[in-house]
């Protein structure tokens, strides 16, 4: 059974699991078990605009395409660390038709919990037991949080975790990413929605003045691989001093995480070496690798590093004029 | 469990392990469905409204279906292939309004109301777009199975490129960044991004699309169907069901559920009365049905009860006290797949090892000897190196569609590298005259050794087709095929060596190899053949462990046995503070390497290299330097048959192209031989009932096929003079090499052929002169060479975060006469890409204790994409080898075997750290540099 709602309502009273671009969901229905009826939200009006509102908050529809969020030269502008993390994810194939909330809602790419053999064990498929624990963590967590050593697979929750992202819901309206994607104790789920609550929108706050940010993502090719650590970094440097910094972590744990001992290091100093160094180090405050991910470490510390020289490297943020723009629509506008 | 004895087959089935022996016969158990045969049962079908390329179209689709699915199967439009399901390798890549998306992953439903472009969608009113004709010049591929992705994605790069930089050339990293959702595993990379940056310059916009390739034009538009793409009227989708455990014993298998599901029509029980589950991945048993969903949920439906072991899945687990053991008694050991190319010889077995094999030694005494001596004086060399598992992984899977015309002839569409030893052992195996029984493989989605033999793909789609009565396609998902479909097995390389007071070297050096159920595999012959005169211990050693049957993997043995060889040699050359290409060159009486030398002096990163560990920065750079030593072999019994007539000139064989160029070498060498353009030769490979050719493998395509087809044409050139004379009237006609000389002129022999009645000729490959090293064993001979390789890479480590990168390669090869200089290029690159693959990133893992698969996809499985290409230098030197008729030796295998040791070298001279364990994953490139 597959429906078509035109209206959120239609979709919220549909009973069946929300399909929008599909690409990951495709995959995860092929595995015993994961079928099941459909809402596909091809349909449903009021899903994909684009808005900077007057105090310069970005509102962004949850049906959005993520290639279109990352070369759109705005949010480039204004908020480069996040344009950076969202069009350096995946590929330019899967972007043009995933997403926003749908890379939010991903569920896991733990090897173990996409293997048909035992996945059905897993925490996450409604299971008892994570079989990477004591299996092949290679690429698991490094901060084990509890009982899941899985690790976020959304970059975007990444990115939106370190502007202090909101995300819109039907019902109950504006909530913060984190509460979204939860603290990671949760084995059983990759987030906190309920049945009949829907994304409808991803929203940023505006950037602080003068602010710089830059993204960085370790990974053993060039490109188009997950991530084995990813790190986005803001800093606000006003007369030669760090105001205000926020780091968030990806590829580390079951949910994106906060550097928030790195951020604290950062206030007051000077964005040298000596500081950058320092902080870095910070990242790996609350850690526990598993025996096969203390490699993990070590790329916290580097990517830390790297995101916060990319940062400073760069020219400040210059925020526009805060006026109400008129509401923009993407083009794709399925 | 309800079944019928039904089915003849000789030989036995399970799952991999089939094709181990040909001497028992046994019976199946098969059954057909005896339920009502109505369409399934209705799920929700969904009406899509869509435009593709150009036509208006109504899709009456499911729930799931993905747009590739429908776009393939309702519109026969196969150009976009299924390459992993994952969207990882960009096969699938269609244009949806104008921009690429990846369609194995998007659901049909999302194509209502859109346009669709596919890649024959891509040339407009007969006219090739810039980009396939830029593919085509530029040879932007090989085996073609990715290129209508490519085309597709490129076609919408350069277009967007154009409109917003004009006809100017982008760079490499934009191009990498705008194909980076595209995998190529023949890797070829370097004329992709030539024939991108090319089309973006504007330099294929005007005249004729021109291309070395013979088959260049059908596989930049999608005319070219492969096995995948092979569709029979009545067809069935097979499917099997794969153990999930890697060691078990079946207590029952119970299909009827199964079977009971409408659209179900037969199925086949592989196990044959055996219950031993050796591997995960193990075929237990098979069925069809009408479509490949219904296939899927039967093989759920069928009940199986097991009894769980423990497996032994590395050398060090299998070789432990108390080790489960993967052949408990004598007789499963003689079941054992042959992982070589070559004949099994007779071994010990103790537990889960066996051998050692150590015919390969020379002087082992003396080696023995020097080994002690320099352990004594502190100057021996001496580790233990280790390789994992690299999987083939083709993107075509295994894939066959069979069919029985009759009941006692056999059709099989087959992407193998083997379309006539394919005939013949399906002939044997199913009780079938040879002549009843057609092999056909027109394009072949790569193979590199993992479709050299006949497998068990073919045997269950040919085994269901009979037991249904009607056409069976099968076909490996990605799962599978990184699962079965065959790997590079994984060694320990246990080496020492030294270098004595007179500068010789001598070598003790022990491989075990992890084939998994498979032996066979080895790599002592590797070490022998480079530096021949030097006293060796050599052993191979198979460690059996309960993981899937690995098998030839272009240049089998080679890169492991040079990972280790090659840098305990460099480490020696340091130790001894000598230079380390003068040192090898004591050694090396190869005439094939001894120009490449010179070469090698001259390249300036190498000569002008700094000192091990001098770069202190955060980005050091080294360069390493590595030798390779190939066979050099033929099939004696190749033909090669030339007809013309109202076709104009045809050359055949019962070869296939597999990506490395069969088609373009016989047509350059028919057009060669009579002075013809080779775009007007027709090419026929591809089908068994053609005069016997070569398997595409060990480097022997072109060293059979080009003789044989020079004698063709000399004798084709002979009836045409016989006839000139006679029908033409000539006086004091000559033939020469343009053609017919007389006193009136000259008639070339393309004007003879075009009007000479039908005429047709066999040539056959003649023996090499001073004749061969070995008889011919199996159809192949070794020839009186070896072909060599030196490879150069130049390599940049990121210290802060273990990221390795090569910057710069050399390959330096002598091969003899190069056919096709373009597609020999290609063909080297590719191969040293792979390699480069192989030691940066690819690694196979498997889930510890359990033995199934966890690198499932090409997410988890890394292939090297377009960035991490780099700068690439190729020199071949085309002289030597005069005694093999046309004196070419082959190149798809020596361009493979050097760069992993070449790349361990030039880690150690960037960091002072040398790398043992293969691949050189961040982690361990870490743990390494930090001692």
């Amino acid at each position: 059974m597959i429906v078509f709602p035109t209206t959120l309502e239609e979709a919220q009273a549909s009973k069946g699991t929300i399909r929008a671009g599909g690409t990951e969901l495709a995959e995860r229905r092929r595995l015993p078990g994961l079928g099941g009826d459909l809402v596909d939200l091809r349909d449903t009006a009021g899903l994909d605009e684009l808005r900077f509102a007057a105090d310069g908050t970005l509102r962004i529809g949850a049906g959005h395409r993520i290639a279109n969020v990352g070369s759109n030269a705005e949010i480039r502008a204004v908020y480069p660390g996040f344009a950076e993390a969202v069009g350096g994810l995946a590929t330019p194939q899967i972007r043009a038709v995933a997403t926003m909330a749908g890379n939010l809602l991903q569920r896991t790419r733990c090897w173990y919990f996409r293997a048909p053999e035992t996945g059905d064990r897993c925490f996450k498929r409604g299971g008892n037991m994570c079989s990477a624990r004591a299996g092949d963590h290679l690429y698991h967590a490094c901060f084990d949080l509890g009982s899941c050593v899985s690790v976020h697979p959304s970059s975007i929750g990444m990115a939106m975790l370190a502007y202090d992202g909101l995300v819109d819901v039907a019902p109950g309206g504006l909530r913060s990413v984190s509460d979204l994607l939860g603290d990671g104790t949760n084995a059983s789920a990759d987030n906190a929605l309920k049945p009949g609550e829907l994304v409808t929108a991803l929203v940023l706050p505006p950037p602080q003045a003068g602010e710089h940010s830059a993204y960085f993502r370790a990974i053993s090719r060039a490109r188009s691989e997950w991530p084995l650590v990813e790190v986005l970094v803001r800093l606000v440097v006003v007369d030669g001093v760090i105001r205000d910094a926020a780091i968030a972590m990806g590829g580390v744990a079951p949910v994106p995480l906060r550097a928030s001992v790195s951020e604290a290091k950062l206030l007051g100093k000077a964005p040298d070496a000596a500081a950058f160094a320092a902080a870095a180090q910070a990242a790996t405050v609350g850690s526990a690798p598993l025996p096969m991910t203390g490699y993990k470490l070590e790329l916290v510390v580097g990517s830390v590093l790297e995101a916060l020289e990319r940062a400073a490297e760069r020219d400040p943020v210059v925020l526009p004029a805060p006026v109400n723009k008129l509401p923009r629509t993407s083009q794709e506008t399925r | 469990m309800k079944s019928t004895r039904r089915g003849f087959l000789r030989g036995t089935v399970v799952g991999a392990t089939a094709l181990s022996t040909t001497s028992c016969s046994e019976s199946l158990h098969t059954e057909k469905s005896t339920a009502p045969q109505g369409p399934p049962a209705g799920e929700d079908r969904v009406r899509v409204d869509t435009a593709v390329n150009g036509q208006d179209t109504t899709l009456e689709v499911g729930p799931d279906d993905s747009a590739l699915h429908a776009v393939r199967e309702q519109l026969d439009l196969t150009g976009c292939k299924h390459g992993c399901g994952h969207g990882a390798c960009g096969a699938c890549t269609m244009q949806l309004d104008g921009t690429p998306v990846a369609t194995c992953l998007l659901p049909a439903t999302s194509l209502h109301g859109r346009k669709v472009t596919t890649v024959e969608g891509i040339a407009t009113g007969g006219t090739l777009a810039s980009v396939q004709r830029a593919f085509m010049a530029e040879d932007g591929l090989q085996c073609g199975y990715c290129t209508p992705g490519f085309i597709v994605e490129s076609e919408a790069f350069v277009r967007r490129w154009r409109a917003e930089h004009g006809a100017k050339e982008p760079d490499r990293e934009t191009v990498a960044e705008a194909l980076s959702g595209h995998l190529c595993r023949c890797a070829a990379y370097e004329g992709i991004y030539r024939a991108v940056q090319g089309a973006c310059a504007g330099r294929f916009d005007h005249g004729p699309a021109k291309a070395e390739r013979h088959d260049a034009r059908e596989k930049v538009t999608g005319a070219a169907k492969y096995t995948v793409d092979v569709k029979l009227p009545g067809m069935l989708h097979a499917r099997a069901l794969h153990s999930p455990h890697g060691h078990a014993a079946i207590k029952s298998i119970d299909w009827t559920a199964a079977l009971a599901i409408p659209g179900v029509r037969g199925i086949v029980d592989l196990m044959q009365g055996r219950t031993s589950i050796r591997h995960a991945g193990q075929e237990i048993v098979a069925l069809a049905a009408v479509d490949e969903t219904i296939a899927a949920q039967a093989v759920a439906a069928v009940k199986i009860e097991y009894d769980v072991k423990t497996p032994a899945l590395s050398i060090p687990e299998a070789r432990a006290e108390g080790a489960p053991a993967v052949y408990p008694r004598r007789k499963g050991r003689k079941s054992a797949p042959n992982a070589s190319e070559g004949p099994l010889l007779p071994e010990a077995w103790d537990g889960n090892v066996r051998g050692p094999l150590k015919f390969l030694s020379k002087s082992k005494g003396k080696a023995v000897r020097k080994l002690d001596d320099a352990r004594d004086s502190g100057t021996a060399v001496e580790g233990t190196w280790t390789t994992a598992a690299q999987c083939h992984t083709t993107l075509e899977p295994h894939a066959a569609v069979a069919h029985w015309p009759t009941e006692d002839s056999l059709v099989v569409h087959l992407s193998t590298q083997a379309v006539r030893a394919c005939a013949e052992d399906l002939a044997e195996r199913f009780g079938l005259r040879h002549d009843a029984v057609t092999v056909l493989s027109n394009y072949i989605g790569a193979g590199f050794g993992g479709k050299g033999k006949l497998e068990s793909e073919a045997i269950i789609a040919t085994e269901l087709a009979r037991v249904c009565g009607a056409p069976v396609r099968y076909v490996l998902e990605r799962r599978e095929e990184l699962m079965i479909g065959g790997y590079r097995p994984g060694t320990q390389l246990d080496l020492a060596a030294a270098v004595d007071d007179d500068g010789e070297l001598a070598v003790v050096a022990k491989s075990y190899s992890n084939s998994g159920v498979a032996v066979g595999h080895t790599v002592t012959p590797l070490w022998r053949m480079l530096y021949p005169g030097a006293p060796k211990r050599l052993e191979d050693i198979d460690v059996v462990t309960h993981t899937p049957p690995g098998k030839p993997f272009r240049g089998p043995g080679g890169p492991q046995a040079y990972w280790a060889l090659e840098q305990a040699v460099d480490e020696l050359a340091h130790a001894r503070g000598e230079d380390p290409l003068a040192m090898r060159h004591r050694w090396d009486p190869n005439p094939a390497r001894q120009p490449l030398y010179k070469w090698a002096e001259g390249i300036d990163a190498w000569r002008n290299r700094a000192k091990p560990g001098a770069d202190k920065g955060r980005f050091r750079r080294g360069v390493g330097l590595a030798f390779g030593t190939w066979f050099v072999f033929c099939s004696p019994k190749t033909r090669v048959q030339v007809e013309t007539g109202p076709d104009g000139i045809v050359v055949s064989t019962a070869c296939q192209d597999i990506g490395n160029g069969t088609r373009t070498v016989l047509a350059n060498a028919v057009a060669e031989q009579l002075g013809v353009a080779a775009s007007d030769v027709t090419v026929k490979v591809g089908d068994s009932r053609f005069v016997p050719g070569p398997t595409s493998a060990g480097s022997r395509t072109v060293s059979s096929l080009v003789p044989a087809c020079v004698v063709a044409c000399d004798a084709l050139k002979e009836e045409l003079f016989d006839d000139a004379k006679d029908r033409l009237s000539l006086r004091g006609a000559v033939a020469t090499t343009r053609g017919v000389e007389h006193e009136g002129g000259i008639v070339p022999w393309s004007k003879l052929a075009e009007t000479s009645p039908p005429l047709s000729v066999v040539g056959r490959r003649p023996k090499d002169k001073g004749g061969y090293f070995l008889p011919p064993v199996g159809g192949v001979a070794f020839e009186k060479y070896t072909s060599a390789s030196m490879q150069i890479v130049e390599i940049e480590v990121d210290t802060r975060l273990g990221k390795t990168r090569a910057v710069q390669t050399w390959g330096g090869f002598g091969v003899g006469k190069l056919v096709s200089p373009q597609l020999a290029r290609s063909q080297a690159a590719g191969g040293i890409l792979q390699a480069i693959s192989y030691t940066l990133y690819e690694e196979r893992r498997l889930a510890p204790g359990r033995g199934y698969l966890l690198t499932a996809g090409l997410e988890d499985y890394r292939l090297m994409g377009m960035g991490d290409v780099p700068q690439m230098h190729i020199h071949f030197h085309e002289e030597g080898y005069e005694n093999i008729p046309q004196r070419s030796a082959g190149l798809g295998e020596i361009v493979t075997l050097a760069p992993p040791a070449a790349i361990g070298n030039a880690m150690f001279n960037a960091v002072g750290w040398r790398p043992k364990d293969l691949p050189l994953r961040p982690d361990h490139v870490l743990k390494g540099i930090r001692g």
